[in-house]
């Protein structure tokens, strides 16, 4: 922040001092600038210079300044902004017993968009114009998140109040594409497609939806309208929004939305494919779609081998005794859960019964024969540490994240026969280069 | 909560560790800093077991020991996994090995020192090729932990922020900012010295390498050795890791949300009685093993605490 910048922050928590305070606007004007430079938020510098000098802290923010969403900091106090509600979806959560309706949804100006929680009720409507004021802000795995609490105020406004590049749609590729981002514009190819009839408020509507992909990556959609959709097809889709599941983004657009055709040579489709994403980016996005990656196998967890299954959920079940089914008889299946692990982050895999049997080398059958003659499970459970443990391997599949971690379901694992020779001696090089 | 990361250090950068972060009252897990900024729970290591050997009095607790390029791992394994402690004893040494475990500190009374050593959650004997991956691999993970401390030196303020934006992860960029307030001085050329010497040992072009190394330093051969068994014993015992299946996590998290709903209720002022919540949670048809199970889960994760021993109350 310029000096000049400076000045009028110097001033507000000069006026709220008052006459009595010794303070220098000088002094003032130090510690501040150190604040600054400390990275802290100048809502909350200032509210902590005026409690130092024996002032008391106005109820509303000593500044009505309004903050652009792109400027906000995490565990800022109060921020006054003027935004379109871009969604808005209410929620009812119990909080000691009792139901309460609350609010979530994106808001946008012209620097960008963010996500929103709104405790209390509101009195806005989706496109709307609103000014709010004494909004807070916090910190949620890394991203910042918007509050309305108690004490802010929404209030619906002139459109005019935002610049026109506010309404305006914002170029992303599909990597980009995060939770909360409103008013977007992809250009991407329709990979797959489906039609789903659902019910909404007693009405029927037809959804679209399936996967869209550019040169660097692919993503889920949703169109609530029919656009004409087909598999195949190159298209520029503008004005949707982000959400995600489980940290794979999706999005979503209805009849406000503008969706062209465009020649598929706009696209080089040949990039439409698997993207490599390594383990530490995978759990930085929490999920992804269709992905690449690798690591050393550094675990094989219990109940990979030979399980039993409920034949009615097809969950694994110990001693023929499903927990939603009772007693059931077991249906065998061969599957692993792996742990992969670069050294920069961890992930589970959960391999199926193809691919195990694959990289086992035998099926499901010959390992039931196997396992029945020896008495135990040790020749599968050896075979496993055998064939993977401590092994590079290589993953494609869905990357799904939850409270747990990230888990790949993998549609391929193969194990990487590592050529030593030529990244020691890379590696040895780059050493050597930069001594 | 993303499972801890299996960090890959050579043994000579893992001993050479003399700072921790301390779980406070099991809530968070504790953490061995290196001195190249590894914030290490857990670890990924591939060398060769030279011996095995019993050292508590019943039996139940072997010591063991892997070398690396650059040094030896000390390996301590106990009754409460006993499948690991069994796949010790059953290898011939010398053999190649690989080994997941998670990291052990142990401080004598009257000593600032800290001693660090492995506790194993897998081993199994592998070949001369799974090793020379994880020296490969461990070099270069060694120099980007190098690289990050020198681009965190440069900063007037290092931050995990900062190195973030310049490409580093989360638990790097974290780890680097720990290990710079905690040692003096950090030794760079030392580590740098160190992933050259081991680098040798897998060039195509060198000599053919030594298959064991022998000087192993028996500097855990020390009186204090009875206590330190004690205390990883004792560790070891109030480690309850819940081992829940995938497919029944979620099943458990409802559990869960019903014990915790069920502490609100009548935790009161003065907090739930152990006995109650089992008793309350038992008529709503839930086992007691799983109610335990549950309740030191949530007092893992910190929902939870236990004022006075036998009363649980909400965080």
């Amino acid at each position: 922040m310029a000096v000049n910048e400076i000045k009028p922050h110097v001033e507000d928590i000069l006026d709220i001092l008052g006459d009595e305070s010794k303070v220098s606007s000088k002094e003032i004007e130090q510690e501040l600038k150190k604040f600054l430079e400390y990275g802290v938020p100048i809502e909350q510098a200032k509210q902590t210079l005026i409690k130092k000098y024996g002032g008391s802290v106005p109820f509303t923010a000593s500044s009505s300044e309004r903050t652009l969403i792109s400027d906000l900091q995490p565990n800022t106090q109060s921020v006054n902004l003027i935004a379109q509600v871009i969604t808005l979806n209410p929620k009812e959560i119990s909080v000691k017993g009792e139901t309460r309706q609350i609010y979530y949804g994106i808001i946008g100006d012209e620097s960008g968009t963010i996500p929103f929680t709104a405790w209390k009720e509101l009195d806005v409507k989706k496109g709307d114009v609103v000014e709010i004021s004494n909004a807070y802000t916090r910190e949620w795995q890394g991203t910042v998140q918007l509050n309305f609490g108690d004490r802010t105020a929404t209030k619906k406004t002139d459109e005019g109040k935002l610049p026109k590049n506010a309404f305006e749609p914002r170029e992303h590729k599909i990597n980009d594409l995060k939770s909360g981002l409103g008013v977007v514009e992809v250009t991407a190819k329709i990979i797959e497609l489906d039609k789903k009839d659902t019910e909404i408020d007693g009405v029927k509507k037809k959804i679209f939806s399936g996967i869209i992909g550019d040169e660097t990556g692919k993503a889920q959609f949703t169109s609530w309208h029919d656009f004409k959709l087909k598999k195949g097809d190159v298209v520029n889709i503008s004005g949707g929004y982000v959400k995600t599941w489980k940290g794979i983004p999706q999005l979503t657009f209805d009849e406000k939305a503008k969706v062209k055709k465009l020649d598929s040579k706009t696209l080089d489709v040949e990039k439409i494919q698997t993207q490599f994403m390594p383990i530490d980016t995978l759990l930085e996005k929490r999920g992804a779609l269709d992905i690449e990656t690798e690591g050393t196998v550094v675990d094989i967890r219990p109940n990979s081998g030979l399980v039993l299954r409920c034949p009615e959920c097809d969950r694994v079940i110990q001693n023929n005794e499903c927990k939603t089914h009772g007693t059931v008889e077991g249906k065998p299946d061969l599957r692993m859960k792996l742990v992969v692990d670069d050294g920069n982050g961890s992930v589970q895999v959960n391999v199926g019964k193809e691919i195990t049997e694959k990289l086992l080398g035998k099926t499901l059958s010959e390992w039931q024969k196997i396992v029945e003659s020896s008495g135990d499970e040790s020749p599968i459970v050896n075979e496993m540490n055998n064939v993977l443990f401590a092994r590079r391997v290589k993953l494609k599949g869905n990357a799904l994240g939850d409270s747990f971690g990230t888990t790949v379901i993998a549609q391929d694992v193969s194990i990487i026969e590592v050529d030593m020779e030529n990244e020691t001696e890379a590696f040895n090089q780059k050493m050597g280069e930069e001594q | 909560m993303n499972r801890e990361v299996a960090w890959r250090v050579f043994a000579s950068e893992y001993n050479d560790s003399s700072h921790e972060i301390k779980n406070d009252a099991e809530k968070t897990p504790s953490y061995v800093i290196t001195p190249l900024g590894a914030k290490i729970n857990r670890l990924f290591i591939v060398g060769v077991l030279t011996d095995v050997e019993r050292v508590s009095e019943t039996g139940d607790m072997v010591r063991a020991h892997v070398s690396d390029p650059t040094g030896v791992f000390t390996l301590y394994s106990g009754q409460f996994q006993k499948d690991v402690t069994d796949s010790l004893l059953a290898i011939d040494v010398p053999a190649f090995v690989a080994v997941t475990g998670k990291s052990r500190t142990y401080k004598p009374e009257d000593s600032e020192d800290i001693f660090v050593s492995i506790r194993p959650e897998k081993v199994v004997e592998v070949t001369a090729l799974h090793r020379n991956q994880w020296i490969l691999e461990t070099c270069q993970r060694t120099k980007e932990r190098i690289d990050a401390i020198v681009e965190a030196k440069k900063m007037t303020q290092p931050n995990p922020m900062d190195l973030r934006k310049l490409g580093y992860n989360r638990n790097l960029a974290e780890g680097v900012v720990a290990a710079l307030e905690s040692y003096n001085s950090i030794d760079v050329s030392k580590y740098l010295s160190l992933i050259q010497e081991s680098i040798q040992f897998i060039l195509p072009s060198s000599e053919k390498l030594p298959d064991l190394q022998t000087n192993i330093e028996m500097e855990e051969e020390k009186p204090q050795i009875k206590s330190e068994e004690v205390v990883i014993a004792n560790k070891i015992k109030n480690e309850s890791e819940i081992k829940v299946d995938e497919s029944e996590k979620k099943a458990f998290e409802e559990i869960e949300n019903t014990v915790l709903k069920l502490i609100k209720d009548i935790e009161g002022e003065d907090g739930a009685p152990w006995d109650s919540i089992i008793e309350k949670c038992e008529k709503t048809g839930l086992d007691k093993d799983l109610v335990e199970e549950a309740l030191t889960s949530l007092m893992d994760k910190g929902l939870i605490y236990e004022p006075i021993l036998g009363t649980i109350k909400i965080t």
